[in-house]
């Protein structure tokens, strides 16, 4: 599953896109993550490689590179320390493959050449060879490419020594990455080894350094490791320095100078004075990190809920089948990814058998390979089909089971509890016990930090996405004539059938809608949490919690309580400290908070009893 | 014609009581291994287990379907029931444990050299059994006081309570409650001195429950048949007719829900002992929804109802996780979906439901009329055009 | 009379059921797993690999009790993840099946609920997941990895990687919790300060830690709070992450650190409730470098490991037993410590010429009964656990994991914290 997208890891995690401006060229092949970029850099390993003195370079590192790798472990570390200057890509692609066993030996007539496997890969999953000695494709003698899967071939191994020693090089390397955020992780990292002899490597790099993010990191490695002076007076601008730039990183450090007793009493206030400086700081991100979690949780609380605001809240079916809509919605997305992957297949045995033979089915779906961008964009296909799929799901509940039941609610939590046992078991014989793996979208992967409160990009897209289904569902119920049918049959199905409206229809069609919305959740929880057939499980308390909180029968009611549920949950979590106390005091609130106004935030109002 | 049959089933299910708690352990006790007449002990502990069940679902009963209101939170009672008297049981395990050791293992672990103060009163069964009936007690009422006197009623109450069971599951699921957390109580050795693995003792349990049961049974039938029945009823149909009638049904309501606790709790209390471990898992909300089935199954809004729910569900589930266990939920599902569209009366009204059919299908054939059968029918009474 | 409900419940659905004959010389063994409810995600697989370790000895004739040889018959039950009903299955194993030996259990509330009815009856339970320890019953065998097979060669590899500061996160129960306890000790025990050592304590009335670490709620899906926090703790450098969080929940809690950008460069995650089971479900390409330790890894590269899961992917690709997933199978210690318990009992049982329990149980705690299984020697020690070799392993792109380094034949150890205890006063004074 990985052969296509394996060897890039680090540069995914660190979540940036490390390769748009200094790819070698050919070798970089493998690293890409998407076929854009792809483009975009061979463009520019194109006007790059007029450079001939580039290339000269190149192969120049790549020969020592390979001598690098192909050498006895006794010389190894050294060879690989020395890579450190040459500031290459190459280098810093190949080491990186090393440390995941990416860098591979292919063995021919006593010749050992190191390669790399391009990312790429055929039909039956194996893939180009890239020399590390020349960036070649490896070719047979008749020059023909030849194609590997991993397992063919034999992974160069590491042990503990070399790993620190790579460790170090790509620490180096990182100095002078082109992603600025590498070069800051980089800078830090050097700001807290304690060694005052690195701070001339970061002036030297200050002086080169145009991006402000970076300036500012290596302003405060620098004072960091000023901390360590032995002058009294550095350590002073140093621990003012900080405080002004407000460094989260070097708390520790402060905290050990204040509390060391061979200090001058001046450094020692220096040292407090900043560390008190910084914690208002950490109390201030803390404030506004919370903020941002509570409306992040409170979209998912919202998004997870809208859809039993319609069929428990308008239609007053206890439907605790609810959680698995939303696991089919999270299927669907599974499904939708395997089918844009490799495939999708299962197959049942059941323990009957008949006339001795096993009795069982089973259903197999080719996939599309699709790769880069294409398959990046599977997640956007699989939105409309989770609700799609979920919808109708509910419509089939509806019809099956839960048109018998409009006249007695209490008993619909039930029928709709056997449904749910079913389902789960259903899930587990189709997909597995296990939970399955859905992996991000790359952009939806990563996040962006705000003075220092970061922020997820899935959990922004949360937010949007709880708004614009909001929106949507307002808009249908307020501004659609299917709206005012289903507003109408929810008041008084009787009335409304004895004004003609087909209550049957209107009825299935909210359970199906509501029902849908319950597989969008679903879709969109594949990419925060577990994806396994007792996902629904474990927001089915909560959800009932927040329509009840919010109001039966209002939407506006459960928006409010699921954004205020979800911002009281992180808050107590930070107060408290502990998670399982802050979701304690949630409940008893919301049992406190249903004594004193017993119809919830939005209680619709009524003449009518009983 | 009501009063006769009412007779009828309390003579039946006293044969029936009689038959369980002196014949069956008799049997247990008296033949011999491999006998066909000879029940084995791994049957009595089942069906004691059953019997606690039962006494559950009778609780459940009487809130849901004598009263009305729908408690998803009566495996709590059920749990803090069963949480007493471990803790009994726990002290009475002495230094029998893993280290040898006067308070119990999983304090050891967490770092106590001493008991904590809370845990020293329950070395005294008597002091157990008077917080078994406390706890519970004081908790339905002070819930079911704020509940009924702000007028939470239908699907509220069964989401509050379910919140509830919720919160006090996860308390209990803390280690800092110093409650065993999730591995809750567990090894019992001794109760009221006698060794808890013994044959005899599971005996005595068995009875014990049987007799329980049968108590229990009584005083709900007592209950149903008085006055206060009547109300009880009539709540259940009409609440606000009945205030307007100037009954303080609030009232009403509380008496019942913490009877219906302290019933549950009694269940919990002979329900560990036989099973031999309580932990947080069972006061989940799972498990209240479950009782709910049981009762729905038997029956509801009769007693002998939920006694035969509570012994079919869980023998069908004995049952399937041995012989399918595989399949068993999509069996054990099904059922409750087809039970709860197609029984509303449960087992115990089957043969009336049956009844009606077939007095409804033959008068069909006599007057070729239209009389609609299917539960869709009740649904829709005028025929959407 | 005897289990006459069950008789009479049985004829509704045996109408279907074809009754599989078994040759006369079988020998009954009880698998007890949940199949279903919310441990039926990491108990499956155990069951699936039992299975197949029975059908690997019938295939191979079976056991040799003196001059017979016996086929194995498995009797499967559904725990439920309900702990009653796995005591009430246990005693209907034992007394009603009359298994020679039972395979189960994986949270340690299963072991604890079932442990009173094996001592009662007289049976025998080979228990094979990672555990707190600080127990010792003399009718259940420990395949599983003790907290000194795990948790302490963990913290060790990461104090010679130079980490200077631990965070401890776990589910809140007994595992996490004790394991904490221990590592918070002995972090203690090796120069690192109680301020290094993140996610909070609890002390008790006298000013005694407790409790270390902080902990979630079972199936807990929100860590962004916990991530933040360890991000702050990591900002000062050379932090790591020790983790016992529950399977299940992990998936939320990677994917979290994966979208917050903390990478295993800056501050690796050590997990130890996290095998190649659960990494299936978790973005792995976005968590390469995080770290295991087990006493098995599926990429171990030794002719043992390649031949078994050789034969167990021909066997789970021909399997028509209902359950039985096909697609996308992988093998992790805790399955393959199962498979070694088979394969240990069975070499007890053809030491000891019996199948009685006692026997077998005095074969087994002579320390000579041994299996070379995938993950290398395994042997039965007098103290119920076994010796078995430890592997620190670092997570690929691809969900397996790179082995980094292996801690030969490690004794397991079951009672850590008096021990530590006794050390860390020592240390003091």
């Amino acid at each position: 599953m990985d052969q296509k997208r394996g060897l890039c890891v680090h540069s995914v995690s660190v979540q940036t896109r490390r390769g748009e401006q200094g790819r070698g060229p050919k070798t970089s092949a493998p690293f890409y993550k998407e076929p854009i970029l792809k483009f975009l850099s061979i463009l520019l390993c194109g006007i790059l490689s007029v450079l001939a003195a580039q290339a000269q370079d190149e192969s120049a590192v790549r020969e020592k590179l390979a001598h690098a790798v192909l050498s006895g472990s006794a010389d190894q570390p050294k060879l690989v320390g020395e890579l450190a200057d040459t500031g290459s890509k190459i280098v810093h692609d190949v080491l990186i493959a090393w440390t995941r066993d990416g860098v591979f030996i292919f063995e021919t007539n006593n010749v050992r050449i190191p390669v790399l496997l391009e990312e790429q890969t055929d039909a039956n999953g194996n893939a180009r060879a890239i020399r590390i000695d020349d960036g070649k494709f490896l070719v047979d003698d008749q020059k023909k490419e030849l194609h590997f899967a991993a397992t063919d071939l034999n992974a160069l191994d590491t042990d503990a020594r070399l790993r620190t020693v790579i460790q170090q090089t790509l620490d180096s390397l990182a100095l002078s990455d082109p992603d600025p955020d590498a070069r800051e992780n980089a800078i830090l990292k050097l700001g807290n080894s304690h060694k005052l002899n690195n701070i001339s490597v970061l002036q030297a790099r200050l002086a080169k350094e145009k991006n402000p993010a970076v300036v500012r990191a290596i302003n405060e490695a620098i004072a960091m490791l000023q901390l360590g002076d032995a002058d009294p007076q550095v350590q002073i601008t140093a621990a003012q320095q900080l405080a002004a730039l407000k460094s989260i990183g070097s708390l520790d450090m402060l905290k050990a100078l204040a509390e060391n007793k061979s200090s001058p009493p001046a450094v020692v206030q220096a040292a407090k004075i900043a560390t008190s400086r910084i914690n208002e700081h950490v109390v201030a991100v803390n404030f506004f990190g919370t903020i941002f979690r509570g409306l992040s949780l409170g979209s998912i609380l919202l998004i997870v809920t809208l859809g039993l605001a319609i069929t428990f809240g308008l239609m007053g079916i206890i439907n605790m089948a609810h959680g698995e809509m939303i696991a089919i919605g999270a299927y669907t997305t599974y499904v939708v990814q395997n089918l844009f992957g490799s495939g999708f297949a299962f197959s049942i045995n059941l323990p009957f058998h008949f006339f001795g033979h096993p009795v069982g089915f089973g259903l197999s779906l080719p996939g599309m390979n699709a790769t880069g961008w294409w398959y990046e964009s599977y997640f956007l296909f699989a939105l409309p089909l989770s609700f799609l799929m979920a919808a109708l799901a509910g419509l089939a509940l509806e019809r099956s089971v839960i048109r018998f039941l409009y006249r007695r609610p209490l008993e619909s939590l039930l029928a709709t509890w056997g449904v749910s046992l079913v389902m789960q078991q259903l899930f587990r014989m189709v997909f597995g016990a296990n939970n399955v793996q859905v992996s991000s979208p790359s952009w939806l992967l990563g996040h962006f930090t705000l003075n220092d409160v970061s922020m997820g990009y899935n959990r922004v897209f949360v937010i949007v996405f709880a708004v614009l289904i909001v929106i949507g569902t307002w808009m249908l119920l307020t501004k659609t004539p299917l709206g005012l049918l289903i507003r109408a049959v929810m008041q008084n199905r009787d009335m409304a059938s004895c004004m003609g409206v087909r209550t049957a229809r209107v009825n299935m069609m909210t359970f199906a809608f509501g029902s849908g919305l319950a597989g969008l959740a679903g879709a969109f929880l594949s990419q925060i949490g577990n994806v396994g057939p007792s996902l629904g499980q474990s927001y089915i308390v909560d959800s009932f919690m927040t329509v009840v909180v919010g109001g039966v029968g209002s939407i506006v009611g459960t928006v409010y309580a699921a954004v205020g549920i979800g911002t009281s949950d992180q808050v107590l979590q930070q107060v408290t400290g502990s998670p399982v106390t802050g979701k304690i005091v949630v409940l008893v609130c919301i049992i406190l908070f249903l004594q004193w106004k017993p119809g919830g935030l939005f209680s619709i109002r009524s003449r009518s009893l009983d | 014609m009501q009063r006769k049959s009412s007779n009828l089933e309390i003579w039946v299910v006293l044969a029936v009581a009689l038959f369980v708690i002196i014949v069956f352990p008799s049997l247990n006790a008296f033949t011999a291994d491999g006998s066909w007449l000879h029940v084995s002990n791994f049957t009595i502990t089942l069906y004691g287990k059953y019997l606690c069940y039962a006494m559950l679902a009778i609780s459940v009963d009487l809130l849901w379907g004598y009263t009305g209101l729908l408690s998803l939170g009566q495996a709590l009672f059920f749990s803090l029931g069963g949480y007493m008297m471990g803790m009994y049981l726990m002290r009475m395990i002495g230094d029998l444990g893993q280290y040898h050791q006067p308070i119990p293992d999983f304090l050891v672990f967490l770092g106590w050299s001493t008991l904590p103060t809370f845990w020293k009163p329950f070395a005294s069964f008597p002091f157990a059994l008077l917080t078994a009936v406390l706890l519970p007690g004081v908790l339905s009422g002070i819930f079911g006081y704020l509940a009924f006197r702000s007028r939470i009623r239908g699907v509220y109450f069964a989401i509050l309570t379910q919140a509830l069971t919720y919160a006090a599951c996860l308390l209990f699921f803390r280690n800092s409650l110093l409650l065993g957390g999730n591995n809750g109580f567990t090894d019992f050795k001794f109760i009221l001195g006698y060794d808890i693995r013994e044959a005899s003792t599971k005996r005595g349990l068995f009875i014990a429950t049987g007799i329980a049961l049968l108590l229990v049974y009584l005083l709900c039938k007592w209950l149903t048949k008085t006055k206060f029945g009547k109300v009880q009823r009539a709540i259940r149909d009409s609440e606000n007719r009945v205030m307007f009638s100037g009954y303080s049904t609030a009232n009403f309501k509380l008496f019942i829900f913490v009877l219906a606790s302290l019933i549950a709790s009694l269940a919990g209390v002979l329900y560990v002992p036989q099973v031999g471990i309580i932990n947080p898992s069972e006061m989940s909300p799972d498990k209240s929804l479950e009782a709910v089935v049981w009762v729905s199954v038997g029956g509801r809004g009769t007693l002998i109802g939920p006694i035969i729910g509570a012994f079919a569900v869980n023998g069908m589930k004995s049952w399937a996780t041995r012989s399918y266990p595989d399949m068993w939920l999509l069996l054990l599902g099904t059922m409750f979906i087809l039970v709860t569209v197609f029984m509303p009366k449960g087992i115990v009204g089957l043969p009336a439901q049956l009844q009606g059919v077939y007095q409804k299908f033959t008068a069909k054939k006599m007057k070729a009329e239209p009389v609609s059968v299917t539960p869709d029918a009740a649904v829709q009474p005028v025929k959407p055009e | 009379m005897k289990s006459y409900l069950f008789k009479s419940l049985a004829l509704v659905a045996a109408l279907t059921l074809t009754p599989r004959g078994y040759a006369d010389d079988t020998v009954k063994v009880g698998v007890l797993h949940s199949l279903s409810g919310t441990m039926a995600i990491s108990e499956t697989s155990l069951r699936d690999v039992l299975l197949y370790a029975f059908d690997e000895i019938n295939t191979a004739g079976g056991i040799k009790v003196g001059d017979k040889s016996y086929k194995i018959e498995p009797v499967v039950v559904d725990g439920a993840s309900n702990w009653p009903l796995f005591a009430e299955k246990a005693k209907q194993l034992l007394e009603v099946d009359k298994v020679a030996v039972t395979f189960g259990c994986w949270t340690s509330v299963s072991r604890k609920s079932v442990l009173p009815v094996f001592e009662q009856d007289k049976g025998l339970l080979f228990y094979p997941v990672q555990y707190e320890g600080e127990e010792l019953s003399k009718n259940i065998f420990y395949t599983a990895e003790a907290v000194n097979q795990q948790a302490t060669p963990a913290v060790d590899y990461m104090l010679k990687q130079g980490k200077k500061k631990f965070y401890l996160i776990g589910t809140d129960y007994v595992y996490p919790q004790t394991t904490d306890l221990i590592l918070y000790k002995y972090l203690l025990l090796h120069g690192i300060p109680a301020e290094n050592i993140g996610g909070g304590f609890r002390k008790d009335d006298s000013g005694k830690v407790i409790s270390a670490g902080k902990y979630v709620p079972f199936g807990h899906t929100d860590f962004q709070q916990i991530v933040a926090d360890i991000k702050q703790f990591a900002a000062s450098g050379d932090a790591c992450v020790l983790n016992t969080v529950n399977g299940d929940s992990n998936v939320p809690l990677f994917k979290e650190i994966a979208a917050a950008g903390l990478t295993a460069a800056d501050c690796p995650v050590v997990s130890f409730s996290l095998a190649e089971d659960e990494l299936r479900a978790l973005p792995t390409k976005d968590l390469v470098g995080e770290l295991g330790c087990w006493t098995y890894f599926m990429s171990l590269n030794t002719p043992a490991n390649k031949m078994f899961l050789k034969s167990w992917n021909t066997w789970v690709k021909s399997q028509d037993h209902p359950g039985v997933v096909k697609e996308k199978r992988v093998v992790d210690s805790p399955m393959v410590l199962s498979y070694d318990g088979v394969y240990l009992w069975k070499a007890a049982v053809e030491k000891a010429g019996s199948f009685d329990v006692d026997k077998v149980t005095a074969a087994l705690e002579s320390g000579d009964i041994s299996f070379e299984g995938p993950g290398g020697l395994i042997t039965m020690q007098k103290n119920h656990h076994a010796t078995k070799n430890v592997y620190i392993g670092e997570t690929k792109a691809n969900g397996q994991f790179k082995i980094l380094e292996t801690f030969p034949q490690v004794y397991g150890e079951p009672f850590l914290l008096k021990d530590l205890d006794a050390k860390l006063t020592a240390a003091t004074k």
